[in-house]
C-alpha cells in the first residue's frame, strides 16, 4: 500500500515535469504552427539564471521568478529578429530554431565549462508520512505545475488577449481586417511560450542540476508529446505530456529500464499511426 | 601572490607563439614548438589526442593541461637524450569519427614519436587501430577503465577493476554492508566492472541484491531508488554516470537511504563530481582511486605537482584522477624513463623499456609496469566524501597488481 502510494506520487511528479516542460512548447506549436526545436535550451536557460542566481548569492526564488520574465523577453527579441522571417516556411523554420538551440546551448556549454553543477531547491529535503519519505521539491513542482496549467488555460480561454491569439490562429487575414496585430500578438505568444520554457527550466534544475544538454534531454519526449496530443489546441499537447510523462516513468517499475525507454517511443509510434490527429484534435483552447 | 593579470613579455610571447602555432595548424590542433633549436638533431615529438571539446572536455583540458606542464618541466630539465620535445595536441571532440581523422593528422602529417590519449573505452577502440596497427606508433592511454585491453604497444595507466576493487569492496562490505545493488549505465564499462564486481563481492561473503542497466540519459530513478529502499541494501556500487547520476543520488537521498545507514559507492567520484550533487546528498560516500587531492596534506610530491598544475591552470579543469589527468601524469613520465633507459626513440626499443619502466614519485606514489602486461602497478586509496570533500580511510599497504593480460 505505502509502496503504490509512493510509486503513484513519483510517476505523477516526473509527469508534471513533462507537462510543464511541453507547456510553452504546446502552446507555440499548435498557436502558432512552429515547431521550435530552441525550446529546450529555452529550458536550460532558464536553469542557468536560476543557478546564476545561486552563484552569485542571491536567494535561489529570486533567480526562479527571474528565469521567465527574462526567458521569454530573449524570446521576444528572437522572435523579431529570426523567427518571424520563417512563418511561410515551417521546414526552414525548423531548421532554424534548431541552429539557435545549438548556439545556445554550447554558449553555456563554455560558461559552465562542461561541468555538471547542483543547484540546491528553495524547499529542500522530504516530506515524511509515516516509513514513507516524498520529495518536498517534486511536490512543489506538481503544485505549481497545475497552478501554471490552470492559468494558462484562462489565459487562453477567458481573456481578451487569449481570444486575439485564438483568432490570430484561426484566421489571420480576418484578424488583420478586425484590427488586431498579428505580428505583434506572434511576438507575444512565442515570448509567452519561451516565458513558460524558462520557468520549467528554473523549476527543473534543482531536480536534474545543471548540465548543457538537459534541455536536448526533454526535447525529443516534448514534441512526441505534442504529436501524441494532437497540435492545434492547448490542451492536446498538455494531455500528451501527461500520457508521455507518465508512460515513461510507470514502465520502468514493471521491466527493464533500456526497454521501457525504446517501448515509450514505440508505443506513441503506433498510437500516431492509428490516430493521427492526436488524442485531442480541433483547434481552439 | 602572483598576479594573473600582469602580462610579462615572456607570457605575451608564449602565448602569441600558441596563438599562431593554433592558426598555422588549423582548427583543433595545437602545436608547443620545442623550446630551443638543436642542429644535430629535430625535437622529439608528443602526440596528445584528447577530448578538447563536448561533454567531457572537462576532463580533456585536463589531460591536455597535465601534458603542457610535464613536457615544460622535461624541457626545462634538459630535455630527453639532449633533444627538446615539442607537444602536438589534436581535438577527439568526444566524437570518434572526428577523433580518427585528427589522430591521422598526429601520425601522418605531424609524425608525432608517441601518442598519448582517449578517454573513454569506445574513444581508445577507435583510435588505438590508426596509432598501433596502421601508424606503427607507440599508444599510452591514460584512464581508469574496464580492463581486457592487450593490444601490443598500447600501454594503460590507469587503475583496472582489479586495483579499484579488490581492497575497496572489502572496504564496503566492512564498512557498509553485505547486501550490494549495482545500478548501472548500460555501456561497457560498467558491465564488464560489474562482473569483476561481483566475483570479489560473493567472494568476500557478501550478496548482490540487484543489478540493473539504465540508458545513458535516464535521469528519473524512482524505480530503482524504490527497489533499493524496499530490498534494504546495504551498499549502491554505483556505474550511473552524469548526467543520470545526479538526480539518482538526490533521489536515493530524499527516499532516505543515508538516513537508515546505506553507504554510496562509486568508483569514479573524484574532485570534479563533488559538484553534481549538494554536499549532504552524498555524505558518505565511497572512491576508491589513485589519487585524491587530499593527499597534497601528507605527501609532499603531491603537494608540488598539485601546486604547480593550480599556478599554471588555475582555471575549472582539475587535476583529479577520475578524468585521467593522473594517469597521464604517470604515463608521461614512464615514457619518458623508458626512453631514457632505450637511449633512442624508435618504437621497438621504447616498448621495450616501456614494457619494466619504474617511476619513484608520481600522483599518489611511485609506480611501474608490469613486464609483459602493459599495465601499471599504483597506490590505491578508499577516500569518502565528508561535507563536500575527500578523506582517505584506506590505503593500499603497496603498489597494487592490475591483474590484466
Amino acid at each position: 500500500m505505502a509502496n503504490a502510494f509512493v510509486a503513484a506520487f513519483e510517476i505523477l511528479s516526473f509527469g508534471a515535469i513533462i507537462v510543464l516542460i511541453v507547456l510553452g512548447l504546446g502552446i507555440i506549436a499548435s498557436m502558432m504552427g512552429i515547431f521550435n526545436f530552441a525550446q529546450g535550451e529555452f529550458v536550460l536557460l532558464g536553469a542557468y539564471i536560476t543557478y546564476l542566481a545561486y552563484a552569485k548569492g542571491l536567494p535561489i526564488w529570486a533567480g526562479m521568478a527571474a528565469a521567465p520574465f527574462v526567458v521569454g523577453a530573449l524570446g521576444f527579441v528572437l522572435e523579431a529578429l529570426i523567427i518571424r522571417r520563417f512563418y511561410a516556411a515551417p521546414i526552414v523554420a525548423m531548421l532554424g530554431t534548431y541552429a539557435l538551440g545549438l548556439i545556445i546551448r554550447e554558449s553555456v556549454r563554455g560558461l559552465i565549462g562542461g561541468f555538471y553543477l547542483t543547484v540546491p531547491e528553495p524547499i529542500g529535503g522530504s516530506i515524511d508520512i509515516g516509513a514513507m519519505h516524498i520529495s518536498a521539491w517534486r511536490f512543489t513542482i506538481i503544485v505549481i505545475t497545475l497552478l501554471v496549467m490552470g492559468g494558462c488555460y484562462l489565459l487562453l480561454s477567458r481573456t481578451s488577449f487569449g481570444l486575439r491569439v485564438r483568432a490570430t490562429l484561426e484566421n489571420p487575414s480576418l484578424a488583420r481586417a478586425s484590427g488586431i496585430s498579428t505580428p505583434l500578438i506572434y511576438g507575444a505568444t512565442f515570448a509567452f511560450g519561451a516565458a513558460l520554457a524558462g520557468l520549467a527550466g528554473a523549476l527543473i534544475v534543482p531536480v536534474f542540476s545543471l548540465f548543457a544538454d538537459l534541455g536536448l534531454r526533454f526535447l525529443i519526449q516534448g514534441f512526441v508529446a505534442v504529436m501524441v496530443g494532437g497540435v492545434g489546441s492547448f490542451i492536446g499537447p498538455v494531455a500528451g505530456a501527461g500520457v508521455i510523462g507518465t508512460l515513461s516513468a510507470a514502465l520502468p517499475w514493471v521491466m527493464a529500464p533500456v526497454v521501457a525507454d525504446v517501448l515509450v517511443f514505440v508505443l506513441a509510434i503506433v498510437f500516431i499511426k492509428f490516430r493521427p490527429q492526436g488524442l485531442i484534435a480541433g483547434k481552439g483552447v | 601572490m602572483f598576479d594573473r593579470t600582469q602580462l610579462s613579455r615572456r607570457r605575451f610571447l608564449s602565448n602569441f607563439a600558441f596563438a599562431s602555432g593554433a592558426v598555422a595548424t588549423g582548427v583543433g590542433s595545437w602545436v608547443i614548438p620545442a623550446p630551443w633549436a638543436n642542429a644535430a638533431e629535430a625535437p622529439i615529438k608528443v602526440g596528445i589526442a584528447t577530448d578538447l571539446t563536448g561533454p567531457i572536455a572537462y576532463a580533456g583540458n585536463a589531460d591536455a593541461n597535465v601534458a603542457k606542464m610535464v613536457i615544460k618541466e622535461i624541457n626545462a630539465a634538459g630535455g630527453l637524450l639532449g633533444r627538446p620535445l615539442e607537444l602536438y595536441i589534436e581535438d577527439t571532440a568526444s566524437n570518434e569519427s572526428v577523433a580518427v581523422g585528427n589522430v591521422r593528422k598526429l601520425i601522418q602529417r605531424d609524425k608525432v614519436d608517441m601518442v598519448l590519449g582517449g578517454i573513454t573505452s569506445s574513444m581508445r577502440n577507435a583510435i588505438k587501430d590508426p596509432i598501433v596497427a596502421r601508424g606503427k606508433t607507440l599508444y599510452i592511454y591514460p584512464q581508469l577503465y574496464e580492463g581486457k585491453e592487450c593490444t601490443p604497444y598500447l600501454f594503460c595507466t590507469g587503475p583496472t577493476p582489479a586495483q579499484q576493487c579488490d581492497e575497496f569492496i572489502p572496504w564496503l562490505i566492512k564498512n557498509g554492508g553485505k547486501k550490494f545493488a549495482l545500478p548501472s549505465a548500460n555501456y561497457v564499462w560498467p558491465h564488464t566492472l560489474n562482473i569483476y564486481a561481483r566475483k570479489v563481492i560473493e567472494a568476500n561473503g557478501g550478496e548482490v541484491v540487484f543489478e540493473e542497466y539504465y540508458p545513458l540519459d535516464q535521469i528519473d530513478f524512482s524505480a530503482t531508488v524504490n527497489r533499493i529502499i524496499s530490498n534494504k541494501v546495504d551498499v549502491v556500487f554505483n556505474t550511473v554516470i552524469p548526467p543520470g547520476v545526479g538526480p539518482f543520488f538526490k533521489q536515493l537521498y530524499e527516499a532516505g537511504f543515508l538516513k537508515n545507514g546505506g553507504r554510496l559507492a562509486c568508483v569514479y567520484y573524484d574532485e570534479n563530481t563533488l559538484n553534481i550533487n549538494q554536499a549532504a546528498e552524498i555524505e558518505g560516500l565511497a572512491s576508491c582511486l589513485d589519487y585524491f587531492k587530499v593527499l597534497t596534506k601528507e605527501n609532499p610530491f603531491d603537494a608540488k605537482i598539485q601546486a604547480a598544475y593550480e599556478m599554471d591552470f588555475p582555471g575549472n579543469f582539475l587535476f583529479a584522477a577520475g578524468s585521467a589527468a593522473t594517469g597521464t601524469y604517470r604515463g608521461l613520465k614512464l615514457w619518458e624513463a623508458a626512453v631514457k633507459e632505450a637511449g633512442k626513440i624508435d618504437r621497438e626499443s621504447v616498448a621495450a623499456a616501456l614494457d619494466h619502466a619504474k617511476i619513484a614519485e608520481g600522483p599518489g606514489g611511485p609506480a611501474e609496469m608490469v613486464p609483459g602486461k602493459r599495465h601499471c602497478k599504483m597506490k590505491m586509496y578508499t577516500a569518502v566524501a565528508k561535507g563536500g570533500n575527500y578523506e582517505i580511510v584506506a590505503r593500499s599497504s603497496g603498489l597494487v597488481d592490475p591483474k590484466e593480460c
